[in-house]
């Protein structure tokens, strides 16, 4: 029998699984779909067409890699890519971290002033995003009640943010609710960088560069990212959740593929294993969902054993998903130049795409990132709101990939003539494939009011719940949002503290 | 566009109205009703002890909780155990946030196998609607459609047999019956607010005159005598039953934590069912609390009339005593240390003595304790001995009968 129970195979659930069968716990991994991986899989949708399905790259934290020693595990190499931003007018403009002359004659082409300023905005974004890591990393209090230990966490993450110096602290503090577009005409002229880096700042969520709060979301994509541009995986994101699985077999641990959870099991609110939907009930001392918040609670426990202001408190996470992707198998002839392509040419284009998800409409002229790995192209696509207003999506995914298209080939003139197959998934396929309520990717808005100490929602950022053994691990928790593994590293940590 | 600042008027309000000969109305709930009739309490208080009173209760608020699910609701929002509760019964209940502080206290009714009534004092629906989150069950607010009458004093199963559709002999404490009077079909519940004989009469509002007029013509030989608030307000201290807001502070109006109060220290042990299956909300506080025990208690005061008597006497004068309850926080003192204070007093005419409903600390709310409650003597404040008592202080034979 296990001694702890992980419901699903993402990226977080792995993580903690492995930390829990580090420390010597009996770990059982149940996962819905046939492959592990979650959110990080790469996928085939026929012969030749394979694709990292929802995220064209990512990287584990260093420190999750270190600690379960995933480099012995098969853990695949990942390599920094530029942001490439393409303009109408045929312009490319690069952005890196690294601030290398190419970097900065492409920068130089828009602005000379934006190209002297960007390492200095490199490095702020770097201790922004450090201070983002180490917050991360810090166990939050359950407020309003702050006891000594968790007091603690709490003073060195203070003397961290302290350790920036006195101008970066506060810059950082109050770069935090800005909106992007205030944040980068701090620093640069060009709209086309500030479009750029807006991009980057609402990437995955349902902002706007003008929306307040995607100051924030920038640090966050910053520091996932480690840079503008995505880090691709050598041979597909699967590669890994694939090192977490063979790394986890390792420790002792067991996954359970084809195996999805219908009902966490519980006993006098205490958590005491879980349902398959098969009927199957497997029984376990502690639970921990990788599922987000609100489906755990209110799906798999129930809303009716839970307490009415904590039901009232999930029901109101912002979740509001407006990412949809679009896959194309092409002859390879695409011609993509090789890099985190986007289609986000002036800040006003960004918010105008954005402003469409606000009124339950797809954007006719959308803000794309466009990937390529051998023949197969990966569009993705924002804003494509899970609610729409006055459609459906099963009528609507035609004209998602009809503006997918017309957009990137715009920006791309050989794309469209190569195209040989077409694999879309709209917000709607998020939530019914991937097991994400309202498409949302991050499992919950990453809006400063969801976050630390708010994650999932004030004071329940502990990883517990009001059922005792049932923890939460996926990205809806503290640490999480995006591919990094820190919700699941975090979630592990609150397990061996124990009750 | 508000056509009027007035206040809502009961179902009753045209007969009401016409009997109020003191002209004191009272706010309950957004509706105006008859504190008194007369200009004197004691006509209409010596109705409830002694004959049969009439009191427009309608402004209780109403909710009808319909659907498969409606047990499982109740049992979750409540602190009693309503799976085990059968068809026709009635049971009055507190219910708590998760802190197991109550936010209010009412009655519910089982009409069938999945249609219940519950009464509240605060509005409630929202409280109601957040905890069917998950549940196939209706909730709707009635109280402006449905009208409700007590009737209380050991005469009223007399009343009522002379004018309902069936007898009542059989109908037991805290159970209801459907039946009709003139016509109009009622449902009756052997409930009150008073600790005597006594039943409640539910109407559709639109027959609430009918049923006035039946209950007044039926009752005539019995003196029945329409009763206002402030009487039965006399009563219910009498009878140990406490209110919202004025004996306790409902846990999502108070400010600070202090101002709460759980079941227990309402003495509402033996409406907590900690035995039943499941989850309900405050469950946790509440096992915690029966553990460790309670800080607080509401007991009885019973205040000695000797030595209330020789503290009015040292200014020359008899003892004075606010002829109705009195809403108003009075220090209890013992060992010269506050110990606790008292919510409500009153003179009792039937017992004829001074009462009062009382919190005490932990260990001082043992009965038979001897302490000191706060009395004003011609502008002084002064302390008059007093016992702890359990509660309620008057407890009538015919009450269950």
């Amino acid at each position: 029998m296990a001694d702890i129970i992980v419901i699903g195979a993402g990226l977080n659930g792995l993580v903690a699984a492995n930390y829990l069968a580090k420390a010597g716990k009996h770990v059982l991994v149940l996962e819905r779909r046939a492959l592990a991986g979650g959110q990080a899989v790469t996928e085939s949708f026929g012969a030749g067409f394979q694709a990292d399905v929802l995220h064209a790259g990512g990287q584990l934290r260093p420190d999750i890699v270190a600690d379960l020693d995933l480099a012995r595990h098969g853990l695949p190499e990942s390599t920094s890519e530029p942001l490439i931003s393409l303009h109408p007018d045929g312009r490319q403009l690069r952005l890196t971290a690294d601030s290398d002359s190419e970097t900065l004659a492409s920068i130089g082409a828009f602005s000379k002033r934006d190209a002297e300023r960007w390492p200095d905005f490199v490095a702020f974004m770097n201790a922004a995003a450090g201070f983002l890591d180490a917050a991360y990393r810090t166990p939050m209090p359950r407020l309003p009640h702050v006891k000594l230990a968790e007091g603690l966490p709490l003073a060195r993450l203070a003397m961290k943010l302290r350790g920036l110096g006195a101008r970066d602290m506060f810059r950082v503090i109050r770069a935090l609710p800005m909106s992007a577009l205030e944040l980068t005409e701090e620093w640069f002229e060009s709209d086309g960088v500030r479009a750029a880096i807006g991009a980057v700042a609402v990437h995955g969520a349902t902002l706007g560069p003008m929306s307040a709060g995607a100051g924030f979301s920038l640090m966050h994509n910053w520091l996932n990212r480690g840079g503008p541009g995505h880090r691709r995986v050598e041979n597909g994101i699967g590669g890994l959740a694939n090192a977490l699985v063979a790394a986890l077999k390792a420790r002792g641990g067991q996954l359970r593929v084809s195996a999805p959870v219908e009902a966490v099991l519980t006993d006098d609110q205490c958590a005491r294993g879980v349902r398959l939907a098969s009927g199957e009930d497997i029984l376990a001392p502690i639970v921990i969902s990788g599922a987000d918040p609100r489906h755990t609670l209110l799906d798999l426990v129930g809303a009716p054993d839970l307490p009415p202001e904590f039901v009232w408190a999930t029901q109101s996470i912002k979740m509001r998903g407006s990412v949809a992707k679009v896959h194309l198998l092409t002859d390879g002839a695409h011609a993509l130049p090789s890099g985190t392509l986007v289609v986000a040419p002036t800040v006003r284009y960004v918010e105008r795409a954005y402003d469409a998800a606000k009124y339950g409409r797809t954007s006719l002229e959308p803000y794309l990132e466009i990937t390529a790995n051998g023949p197969v192209v990966s569009i993705h696509f924002q804003f494509a709101p899970y609610a729409l207003r006055g459609a459906e999506w099963s009528q609507e995914r035609a004209v998602l990939e009809r503006i997918a298209i017309d957009t990137a080939s715009n920006a791309l003139p050989q794309l469209k003539s190569s195209i040989r197959e077409i694999k879309s998934l709209t917000p709607l396929d998020l939530e019914k494939t991937y097991g994400l309520t309202e498409g949302d990717l991050n499992h919950g808005q990453l809006l400063l009011d969801q976050m630390l100490f708010m994650r999932p929602m004030p004071g329940w950022s502990t990883h517990k719940t009001p059922i005792d053994n049932l923890y939460l691990c996926g990205a809806g928790v503290h640490g999480g949002g995006g591919i990094s593994g820190a919700a699941g590293r975090n979630a592990a940590a609150a397990v061996l503290r124990g009750k | 566009m508000l056509e009027t600042l007035e206040l809502k008027r009961t179902p009753f309000h045209e007969r009401t109205s016409r009997l109020s000969v003191a002209q004191n109305w009272r706010r309950w709930a957004g509706y105006a009703v008859v504190g008194s009739y007369e200009l004197s309490l004691d006509h209409e208080y010596w109705a409830i002890r002694d004959r049969a009173a009439l009191i427009d209760v309608s402004p209780l608020m109403k909710y009808m909780i319909e659907g498969p699910d409606a047990a499982r609701l109740l049992h979750k929002v409540t602190t009693r155990d309503i799976f085990k509760m059968g068809v026709g019964q009635v049971y009055y209940t507190g219910w708590c946030d998760e802190d197991g502080k109550l936010l209010d206290d009412g009655t519910v009714s089982r009409l069938s196998d999945q249609s219940f009534r519950m009464t509240s004092a605060e509005p409630s629906l929202r409280w109601l609607a957040m905890n069917a989150v998950g549940l196939d069950v209706k909730v709707n607010e009635v109280t402006d459609e449905m009208a409700a009458l007590s009737l209380q004093g050991p005469k009223s199963r007399a009343v009522l047999n002379r004018c309902c559709a069936d007898r009542l002999d059989a109908l037991k404490y805290f159970r209801l019956m459907n039946t009709g009077i003139s016509g109009a079909p009622v449902s009756v519940s052997r409930t009150g607010y008073t600790g005597d004989l006594g039943y409640e009469i539910w109407v559709q509002a639109e027959q609430a005159l009918t049923i006035w007029d039946a209950l007044m013509a039926a009752g005539a030989d019995y003196g029945i005598t329409p009763c206002g608030i402030l009487a039965m307000d006399m009563a219910r201290v009498e009878a140990g039953l406490f209110m919202v807001d004025a004996d306790y502070t409902a846990s999502n109006h108070a400010w600070i934590e202090g101002q709460k109060s759980s079941p227990f220290e309402m003495g509402l042990d033996w409406t907590v069912n900690l035995n039943k299956k499941g989850y309900f909300v405050g469950r946790r506080a509440l096992e915690q609390e029966k553990k460790t025990g309670s800080a607080w208690k509401l007991v009885g005061l019973d205040v000695d009339w000797v030595g209330l008597e020789r503290l009015f006497a040292e200014v020359g004068l008899p003892p004075q005593i606010p002829g109705m309850a009195v809403r108003a926080s009075l220090p209890v003192m013992a060992e010269g240390k506050q110990i606790g204070y008292a919510s409500t007093s009153t003179w009792s005419p039937v017992l004829k003595k001074y009462i009062a409903l009382a919190h005490l600390q932990r260990p001082h709310y043992e009965p038979g304790t001897a302490v000191t409650m706060e009395v004003t003597v011609e502008h002084h404040r002064r302390h008059a001995p007093a016992k702890v008592v359990k509660l309620p202080f008057y407890d009538p034979a015919w009450k269950k009968k």
